[in-house]
């Protein structure tokens, strides 16, 4: 008996052939020559057939059909095997004692792959379905090993993906450890950029991908402060006048050293983490720096993230401050003691700011 | 094969080899058939259709004949009967009438040999 190839794993290979046809000699013929190549199941007539086929299309490697049959002809199981589709799946053939023009041209346009006549020669017969199911099997081998090397490729880009943000947050979390902060607030500036524009209309055009990478160049807004002396990032007290200035040079600061890695350059999100570090001190009334920026000349998300920045800073105890109480907090953004921000964002925040609110409960 | 039954068959109209290539060389199952064939009743409800002058009925028997004809290998009544379904098609009544006395003698050639 010859060798079955069994296929790589989770490749299920077709292996039983299907006879359609009324006639006994013709079954137990066509019986004869397949029976050492295939797993070799009979139908006396179309109807019969049919239901085989449609109740495991899985398991046969290719059926043939005899035309002209009781209860069910051969071109109408045709008909119903081309609207289910399977067609493309399992070679079927025409065996057929009087191939008509006109019944050869409408099974051809069905999709079958031969028509065959009868009374069969038997190495022709053999020899022309074996080399279509050997078709049959080759390509959709193919067609699996495609798909899994495309799942493979996709794994690996989602691994590359996962550690360029593995490393961006590394690096913004080690700032921030200069400061004596825990590396949870980039974390969580990543986390309410997040969900401000996706639970709110903030985020109105933006793709979830553009939403993923604008989170991503959130957790950098803070880069700059590496370039802030020790003396003036870790002071208790008040900064004095000049102390400020300084201060103030980690949105610059920060821009640049993003610019020098040309790397993120290419990133996607690069536009946005510029955009972030340099202007999320910027304020809708022209008060903030270091451009001193107005109104819609700040982009959105350097909004949203000068928002969650003040929210957090407020809402944490910090080097220079206590934590203060979650009424004071939205007291002192809504008086504007942190500077004045567009309206419309302030709305959207205090609509949701409940569920930001939850972030300190679970990381205390 | 024996030579005897070999020879007893193709005199009859019947070519052996082909058959038995057909059947894969299975001379068992070639046997079984051919008794089959000698009660197969198609050839009885030819005669009558033709004779009541029923064209469906007398079409399907023939064509069905000539099915099982040609998958024995019955040259002879093969060819007979390929005319006489491709008459039925052509509407030619008279003309397939007309080849039954050569049916059955093929027929009954075949049938005293089984």
């Amino acid at each position: 008996m010859p060798q079955r190839e069994t296929g790589k794993p989770g490749y299920q290979e077709a292996h039983t052939l299907l006879i359609v046809d009324d006639d006994e000699i013709n079954r137990g013929i066509l019986d004869q020559i397949f029976a050492s190549y295939y797993d070799v199941e009979e139908a006396e007539n179309g109807k019969i057939g049919l239901q085989k086929i449609l109740d495991h299309p899985e398991k046969y490697g290719a059926v043939l059909l005899d035309v002209v049959m009781p209860e069910m002809t051969g071109l109408t199981v045709l008909h119903h095997l081309d609207e289910a589709g399977l067609l493309q799946v399992i070679p079927v053939f025409l065996i057929t004692a009087e191939a008509s023009d006109s019944t050869m041209k409408e099974a051809y346009q069905l999709g079958v792959m031969d028509v065959i006549s009868k009374p069969v020669v038997p190495y022709m017969v053999l020899r022309r379905v074996n080399s279509v199911v050997e078709l049959f099997r080759a390509r959709k081998r193919l067609a699996l090993q495609v798909e899994q090397q495309q799942s493979e490729i996709l794994k690996k880009a989602q691994q590359i993906i996962e550690l360029n943000q593995g490393m961006i947050e590394a690096l913004s979390a080690a700032i921030e450890f200069r400061n004596g902060e825990s590396g949870t607030h980039v974390r969580r500036i990543h986390d309410m950029t997040k969900f401000m524009l996706t639970h709110t209309e903030l985020g109105k055009g933006l793709t979830k991908d553009d939403i993923d990478t604008i989170a991503l160049a959130a957790v950098m807004h803070d880069v700059g402060k590496i370039a802030i002396p020790d003396a003036i990032l870790n002071k208790p007290g008040r900064l004095t006048p000049e102390e400020f200035e300084v201060m103030k040079t980690h949105t610059t600061q920060g821009a640049l050293l993003l610019q020098k890695i040309p790397q993120l350059r290419e990133n996607k999100a690069y536009r946005y983490a510029y955009d972030i570090a340099l202007h999320h001190h910027e304020r809708w009334d022209g008060n903030g720096y270091p451009e001193k920026l107005k109104g819609d000349e700040i982009s959105l998300w350097a909004q949203i993230v000068s928002l969650a920045d003040v929210y957090d800073a407020l809402s944490c105890k910090r080097v220079y401050k206590e934590a203060f109480s979650r009424e004071t907090v939205l007291d002192m953004i809504r008086n504007g003691q942190c500077g004045v921000f567009n309206p419309k964002l302030l709305e959207c925040f205090f609509s949701i700011e409940e569920e930001l609110s939850k972030m300190y409960q679970k990381n205390e | 094969m024996e030579t005897a039954k070999y020879e007893k068959l193709t005199a009859a109209g019947i070519d052996v080899n082909s058959a038995l290539e057909r059947f894969m060389g299975n001379e068992m199952l070639l046997d079984r058939f051919l008794r089959k064939f000698a009660a197969d009743e198609n050839y009885r409800k030819l005669c009558d259709a033709v004779a009541a002058g029923k064209k469906e009925e007398a079409l399907t028997a023939s064509h069905t004949l000539k099915g099982v004809t040609g998958n024995l290998s019955m040259t002879d009544l093969f060819d007979l009967l390929t005319r006489q379904v491709q008459a039925f098609r052509d509407d030619d009544w008279k003309a397939a009438a007309d080849l039954m006395p050569l049916i059955t003698q093929a027929y009954e050639k075949v049938l005293a040999v089984l």
